[in-house]
């Protein structure tokens, strides 16, 4: 595998507020290669956001690194003690505008709205005015000298999508984060849009970070997939097997909760209890609390980042607290235990 | 899914209908305030003062600084329109040249304030913490302070004359301005498009200048134009006190002052200059509320 785009190393990031730290990232690893597609899922709170703007340094100012660390394109952006490219502001300038690019969930409040298009495009290039309109044609809008005149107020909200995306893609970054880019978009338009942003990535070779609830579309368009719970990446693997045959109970009942062929009457299976807020490190499994399948282990002791058939999972029932198995392990996983639990 | 990539939406298709939803393009040509007749007055009052405080010195009135033009402390009538003072000056040129003096003056002063307060209120919202913190303190600070009491204080530093009723001005309608712009621009620096422009790499200075300011101008201005209102009640009230511009020079201030005395015997003295005075800020003030309509989406709405 090529080097990875974004490497997230059990990263810790809290947010201090007037009562007390709250902590989001409660030791996130995550690894994106370079031009893949990979949907981060987990419902909200899970630190999915704060995962994903960390990747820029673009968290509030309330937010404090407290431990691990995080690179984007081999470059340290959170060291492990405060040796990162935040002592060198133009460097971490340069690093977002070489490697990163973004798409927000509100296209409309994603421009800016005292500007017409032609110019925040232009400046979304460092100015370049070249190929503007084939920037709009590339993202499938017509009719692109009237759109390049507009001012955001003047396009509905597909369109202004369209228009971020193609913002987004100009410097030609080498990893997109796309927080919720269809949420605000009128669902018929939601299929098209996700499309386009993961052709358009595909074909510049443009890695794609994609956060989002939708798990339909994560299955039709993503090649892996990190679940997030508790500030931590639990499970992350290939999209197929992992939707296929989940292994971390919480994975096991984000799909179980999503409506599908249930037969008419039939009850969709919630997740019991509610997100927990972290204070500090979690003592056990965050996700302990609610899990249908705990052990007494799971409760106080931390679960450790292990590989089991290909994909890192943190969870007990996986990776019990000794040596971490082998990749090539024949022994029977204790998933079968859980299927028959359900 | 019938399209690929959607139908070739225009803009018309989802834009206005008719023409009754003004666009702020075509505006242009049109009356200011449309519907908004108080603040269509106030306008055409303070482009008439404007008029007359720029090209006023050429109006054939006579000498503003001649010494027994005529009787002393003469009527209004049809040869000393706004009758003679105490020196046997005529008033009416005195009137120009003190309306010139308080809106130049005034007008010097709030540019100057806006431009101070823009910079200083949208530094104070981009970094949020120390600095910010400091300078919204600094603006409490100086907001405490009676705002006559604080320019006599600061004229007592400076000095009688311009410069003092210049600083007086821009340090009294500072601290509101700053925190009316830097309120405006906390909204806007937490938006998806400047985090956008982050991502792009740009500078600090660049995402303030580029995609902060256009975005609180339209508070500013509005503000811009309350402290003009601020602005020359100060330096009518400086003046009043001896402490502005100095005679022979004449002021709407210390046109007030002069007839004070005089008040009894020729009521005119006081009551012309004090009721410009008057008639011009209620004129800023019906403009201010006219921009404050004019600029606010939710105000638009509301009135049509």
């Amino acid at each position: 595998m090529t080097a990875p785009v974004l490497e997230a190393t059990d990263l810790v990031i809290e947010y201090a507020t007037k009562r007390g730290r709250v902590r989001s990232l409660d030791g996130a690893s995550l690894s994106v290669g370079a031009g893949q597609v990979v949907a981060l899922v987990g419902e909200s709170g899970s630190g999915k956001t704060t995962l994903g703007m960390a990747a820029g340094r673009l968290l509030a100012a309330n937010a404090v690194h407290v431990a691990g660390r995080l690179s984007l394109a081999g470059r340290t952006v959170y060291g492990p003690d405060g040796a990162d490219e935040a002592q060198n502001i133009e460097g971490l300038r340069a690093l977002r505008r070489d490697v990163l690019g973004f798409v927000f969930q509100n296209p409309v409040a994603a421009l800016d709205p005292t500007m017409r298009i032609r110019r925040q495009l232009e400046l979304a290039a460092g100015g370049a005015k070249d190929d503007i309109p084939a920037a709009l044609e590339e993202v499938g809008l017509r009719d692109v000298p009237r759109v390049l005149r507009s001012y955001p107020h003047e396009l509905s909200g597909g369109m202004a999508q369209r228009v971020g995306i193609a913002m987004a893609l100009r410097r030609r970054p080498r990893l997109l984060v796309a927080d919720e880019p269809t949420a605000a978009v009128d669902a018929t338009l939601r299929a098209q849009i996700l499309r386009l942003l993961v052709a358009r990535c595909r074909e510049q070779g443009c890695a794609l970070l994609l956060l989002t609830h939708d798990l339909h579309a994560v299955a039709e368009h993503t090649e892996r997939i990190a679940v997030m719970y508790g500030g931590r990446v639990v499970e992350h693997g290939g999209t197929g097997a992992v939707l296929a045959r989940p292994m971390h109970p919480y994975t096991r009942a984000l799909i179980g909760a999503l409506p599908g062929e249930e037969a008419s009457g039939q009850r969709l299976e919630a997740i019991a209890g509610v997100p927990s807020v972290l204070r500090g490190p979690a003592t056990g499994c965050a996700f302990a609390p609610r899990c249908p399948e705990a052990m007494p282990t799971c409760h106080d002791t931390r679960p450790v980042h292990g590989t089991v058939d290909g994909r890192d999972l943190v969870c007990h029932l996986h990776t019990p607290p000794r040596p971490p198995p082998d990749h090539d392990a024949a022994e029977p996983h204790p998933i079968n235990s859980g299927e028959a639990a359900r | 899914m019938g399209t690929q990539l959607g139908e070739p939406v225009s803009v018309d298709a989802i834009g206005l209908p008719g023409g009754s939803v003004a666009r702020r393009g075509s505006r242009s040509w049109r009356l200011p305030f449309r519907g908004d007749v108080l603040s269509r007055v106030g306008l055409f009052i303070l482009l008439v003062f404007v008029l007359v405080s720029v090209f006023g010195r050429w109006l054939p009135l006579g000498d503003a600084e001649a010494v027994n033009a005529g009787p002393r402390l003469a009527a209004p009538s049809g040869h000393w329109w706004a009758g003679t003072d105490s020196l046997g000056r005529s008033v009416l040129p005195r009137l120009v040249q003190g309306v010139g003096t308080t809106f130049v003056l005034a007008g010097i002063a709030v540019l100057v304030t806006a431009v101070i307060s823009v910079v200083i209120g949208m530094v104070a919202a981009y970094y949020r913490g120390v600095v910010g913190e400091v300078i919204v303190r600094g603006a409490d600070v100086l907001f405490a302070f009676p705002s006559l009491l604080l320019a006599i204080l600061l004229v007592a530093i400076t000095g009688p004359g311009m410069t003092g009723a210049l600083v007086s001005i821009v340090l009294i309608c500072s601290p509101l301005m700053v925190r009316v712009v830097r309120a405006a621009s906390l909204s806007v620096v937490g938006r998806d498009f400047v985090v956008a422009a982050r991502v792009g790499g740009a500078s600090p200075v660049r995402v303030l200048a580029v995609h902060v300011l256009p975005n609180v101008a339209g508070a500013a201005v509005v503000q811009a134009t309350y402290a003009l209102s601020v602005g020359m009640l100060i330096e009518s009230g400086l003046s009043f006190l001896g402490l502005g511009l100095q005679p022979p020079k004449a002021s709407l201030g210390s046109l007030v002052h002069e007839g004070a005395v005089y008040l009894p015997i020729a009521p005119w003295l006081v009551l012309i200059p004090g009721g410009l005075l008057a008639l011009a800020i209620m004129a800023v003030n019906l403009v201010g509320d006219g921009l404050r309509d004019a600029l606010d989406v939710r105000g638009v709405e509301v009135r049509r």
